[in-house]
């Protein structure tokens, strides 16, 4: 990280509470193999009729970049400043 | 390690040519991903890094990433970066193989690239059998397993690809599997910086093939037995039956062909 939090006077604490990844999920190149909502410890993703994610609950998101990390197709990515 | 943020790594180091022809929930995506990861951890020029790869479905891989890449005849990714490494000793030289591509058709190249020393990377995508021609058995197929040719369960025993190597004289070998993804991806880095031949064997899966006919039907099923079934690296490399070890399962320092080369031929 470039700045911290202390440079520029905000409450490390405050922002944590948003510290919330953008999950993007590419649906051209994913194809349902269903290996993201199944190694989320959250449930942040369900399948739709095509076994693909849905982002259900992105609030639910710890950022543990599994989904990531074993999507074979890269076809989903979180984006953001990660705090931690 | 950095985060992963594949759109980054994608932009980076890949061909516009996704998506990949590999089967839904296929981990040869996520050793990819673990290999290039490794490249940018080791911030490698892609315009002096050449992947070598054979024939089979992970040998698909070069095509896909944005290096000097050579997609070779079956078996023979081995011979052909021995030759790129000796007319370019300052090339990164990383290879792409399969289990069947390493161990059958370049079984005798695999050992004596790893005889020689000489210093190249290869990492084997190791499923277990020959998906791309329907899931016949290969070396490295489990004894009692169900494949397309072996309906009644394999009879024959596995070959450890990693023993082999070590055998035959390499001088870093390491295992890990798909599901370890940060460890092997820690393997490859240490593969390519270690001087001399490093063997990093990637257990990935093959879903439609040898997985379905062997109740793990999908990728997330085989990620879960390579969790299970992979045991950390205590030194001895004893495990219970049916588990393998993972880590650095050997590492040694013996004269690198192209120093010993340099002396006494060039030098002279």
């Amino acid at each position: 990280m470039s700045t911290s939090a202390k440079d520029d006077g905000r409450d490390v604490r405050q922002e944590q509470v948003l510290d919330l990844p953008e999950i993007a999920i590419n649906r051209k190149w994913c194809k349902g193999c269903g290996i993201c909502i199944a190694v989320c410890p959250q449930d942040v993703y369900t399948a739709d009729r095509d076994g693909k994610p849905v982002i259900a609950q992105p609030d639910l998101c710890i950022w543990c970049e599994r989904c990531d990390m074993y999507c074979p197709d890269f076809a989903i990515n979180l984006a953001g400043k990660k705090l931690w | 390690m950095q985060t992963i943020n594949s759109t980054a790594l994608v932009q980076q180091y890949f061909r516009p040519k996704l998506p990949t022809i590999w089967c839904p929930g296929c981990a040869h995506g996520i050793v990819t991903k673990a290999l290039v990861h490794a490249v940018r951890e080791l911030d490698l020029d892609p315009k002096k890094t050449v992947l070598v790869s054979g024939i089979g479905c992970s040998s698909r891989a070069t095509g896909y990433l944005d290096f000097g890449t050579v997609h070779t005849t079956h078996g023979r990714a081995l011979a052909f970066a021995t030759g790129i490494k000796l007319a370019r000793p300052e090339l990164t030289v990383i290879v792409i193989s399969g289990d069947g591509d390493a161990s059958a058709i370049g079984g005798n190249h695999l050992i004596h690239a790893s005889r020689r020393n000489i210093d190249l990377t290869l990492v084997v995508y190791q499923n277990g059998t020959y998906g791309m021609t329907g899931g016949q058995y290969a070396p490295t197929t489990r004894t009692g397993q169900i494949t397309t040719t072996s309906v009644g369960g394999h009879v024959e025993r596995p070959f450890d690809l990693c023993t082999l190597a070590q055998a035959a004289g390499a001088t870093y070998v390491a295992r890990s599997t798909a599901y370890h993804f940060d460890m092997l991806s820690r393997l490859i880095v240490k593969g390519v910086r270690h001087k001399g031949f490093s063997f990093v064997e990637a257990i990935s899966s093959c879903p439609t093939y040898a997985g379905r006919m062997n109740g793990m039907e999908t990728g997330a099923e085989a990620l879960t037995y390579m969790r299970e079934h992979a045991v950390p690296y205590d030194g001895t490399g004893s495990v219970a039956q049916g588990k393998f070890p993972i880590g650095i399962l050997h590492e040694s320092q013996a004269p690198e062909w192209l120093e010993v080369y340099q002396q006494q031929v060039i030098g002279r």
